[in-house]
């Protein structure tokens, strides 16, 4: 026999009235925490604060082990080294896994680190040297604000903010572990409830969402421009978010969602969720930069970069503004977007154009990890649509930071 | 008995359970929805190997989400497997009705009354033994992120079997 909804809600009540005894409760330290961190007035302030800590946090971190340390264990002593010792090597051997031969003749202008280009020097500096220990204290503080309970509150929060492009305050957590990777942020989409609101967050978190190795990697070449990148993408969120809202059809009701009590983050959870994380990137991230880098010196080495070059570089003056001399980044920004930032010529260019050129790498493309699982979490006409807005985005932001950057003179 | 299923509210401790019960491989999170899909692993009970699954958070057997669309097709293809209900202590109620649902689809019911640690920080008493009689399942108290109560619930788990929805409503008329 099945009840009806009723009768067990009445079996339920009968039942924990016999069992359950309920003794006055006096209201906690945690309870209070609570209620501060939810009301807007209170709130507000505290989730910059968090933000602000979380990102503090990020820059010291990694800073320490990048610049402090890695950078010069591969600047010094490494790239040096191991170009000395692959020196017997024929020539086209010798780019792929070293670099170009002339820039290590002329004792490396500017950093060795990324001047070099091969497989075995920046192709490994790139992923041990920087982006390693950027997604490592981004994972560990990501960790640590899930395991304590204010993920749900700030969903709470902005709740109001997150409706009016039609998502339910919940999409900030998906948005939020995006930041660390766009991976588990694309699947923690599916507790979303409808799939107009999973269509949304997950083209939104594909195209805007900057992952923690594309963090790092700004963090290090360009940190003056990191705080307008991100403005500049939060206000594409927000505004394609919107547009998508009015032209996707389903529905975005609110919901009810359980907000958990604050609790400790127990250290040996975090640690193992930061671990299985960090290993996800060491064995599907790594082999992807390195591929990256063999493509890119392939292509200088037979000379087809400059044919590609050559052959792309009206488009990208004329509807970005961008100089030839970013294409190998644009080239590989469909494996590894991390490897292309570092890819870009820096020193060739503008500061506005590094700035377009960054913004046009974070939302061009999903990296392919991400791409495999949208194929798995989207049906067909979805993932046509996020192509296709995909494409729309890049025409519109992109020109349109070109224009504006026209005006301003830059 | 080569299956358990772990099943319950979201964020009532199931994928903290299973790292306990299967050593480790589910992420937990301390917000509702964390698991998404669900994660397989062994454990043995009375000696032998069995297979135990954590199951995304479901509210009612009702799916409105897509990771509530994945407990409810788990259930349907492992009849089979004992179903070990996690409750929420502090908010016994709702999981009292998850667990009555379970029991009505004729599956063989555990019922672990996790996170006793926090009821009794709430002033909230649960008579484990009581509820026992009442069900006719077993009913164990349980702090998983301590480790506490669990190895009585895998010793118990051999003892459940499917129980009429009937002759809960005799014995809560009845006491």
């Amino acid at each position: 026999m099945e009840l009806t909804v009723d009768q067990r809600w009445d079996l339920v009540d009968r039942i924990s009235k016999k069992t359950v005894t309920v003794g006055d409760y006096k209201a906690t330290l945690k309870d209070a925490l609570a209620d501060v961190t939810v009301r807007p007035l209170t709130g507000i302030p505290f989730a910059i604060a968090v933000l602000y800590g979380f990102w503090t946090f990020f820059g010291e971190f990694a800073g320490l082990l990048t610049d402090g340390f890695f950078v010069r264990i591969f600047g010094t002593h490494w790239i040096p080294w191991i170009g000395e010792k692959l020196a017997g090597l024929p020539d086209w051997a010798f780019t792929i896994l070293v670099g170009d031969r002339a820039v290590f003749a002329e004792g490396f202008l500017g950093d060795p680190c990324f001047a070099a280009g091969g497989v075995l020097t920046t192709g490994l500096f790139m992923p041990f040297g920087i982006v390693l220990w950027a997604v490592l204290a981004l994972f560990l503080v990501l960790a640590v604000l899930e395991d304590t309970g204010y993920l749900p509150r700030l969903a709470v929060l902005l709740d109001t903010v997150m409706h009016k492009i039609g998502l339910h305050g919940f999409a900030v957590v998906p948005t939020l572990v995006s930041l660390g990777c766009n991976v588990p942020g694309v699947t923690a989409a599916r507790a979303l409830e409808t799939r107009k609101q999973r269509f949304m967050i997950i083209a939104l978190l594909g195209v805007f969402v900057p992952c923690g190795a594309q963090i790092g990697m700004m963090e290090e070449l360009i940190p003056h421009l990191i705080g307008w990148v991100f403005l500049t993408l939060a206000i594409g969120y927000f505004g394609f978010g919107w547009i998508l809202n009015k032209i996707w059809p389903g529905e975005s009701p609110e919901i009810l969602m359980d907000v958990p009590p604050y609790r400790a983050p127990q250290w040996s959870n975090v640690w193992r969720k930061t671990w299985m994380r960090t290993r996800h990137f060491l064995f599907v991230a790594v082999p992807f930069v390195l591929l990256g880098c063999a493509i890119v010196m392939v292509l200088y080495a037979t000379g087809a970069m400059d044919a590609i070059a050559g052959g792309l570089e009206g488009f990208l003056a004329t509807v970005f503004g961008v100089p030839a001399s970013a294409t190998p980044s644009l080239v590989v920004g469909f494996l590894r977007k991390d490897l292309a930032i570092g890819l870009l010529p820096i020193g060739a260019m503008t500061t506005y154009q590094v700035f377009k050129s960054v913004i046009l790498l974070s939302i061009y493309f999903p990296c392919l990890a991400t791409f495999a699982l949208l194929l798995r979490e989207l049906n067909w006409k979805e993932i046509l649509a996020t192509l296709g807005f995909l494409v729309v985005t890049i025409f519109v932001f992109g020109g349109v930071l070109n224009l504006i950057g026209m005006a301003g003179g830059w | 008995m080569n299956r358990v299923l772990l099943m319950g509210q979201s964020n009532v401790g199931k994928s903290v359970l299973f790292n306990c019960l299967a050593g480790g491989g589910a992420t937990v999170s301390n917000y509702p929805g964390t698991t998404v899909d669900f994660d397989k692993g062994r454990m043995t009970i009375d000696g032998e190997i069995a297979e135990i699954i954590d199951v995304p958070g479901t509210f009612s057997l009702q799916s409105k989400d897509k990771a509530e669309e994945v407990a409810l097709k788990m259930l349907e293809e492992k009849k089979d497997a004992v179903v070990l209900c996690v409750i929420d202590s502090s908010k016994i109620e709702r999981g009292l009705y998850l667990a009555l649902e379970l029991i009505e689809k004729g599956c063989p019911v555990i019922i672990a009354l996790n996170m006793a640690d926090v009821a009794k920080d709430a002033n909230i008493r649960i008579d484990a033994e009581k509820l026992e009689d009442l069900l006719g399942v077993p009913v164990i108290a349980t702090v998983a992120t301590r480790g506490e109560g669990l190895k009585k619930l895998v010793e118990r788990m051999k003892e459940t079997r499917p129980v009429k929805i009937e002759k809960i409503m005799k014995s809560v008329e009845g006491s």
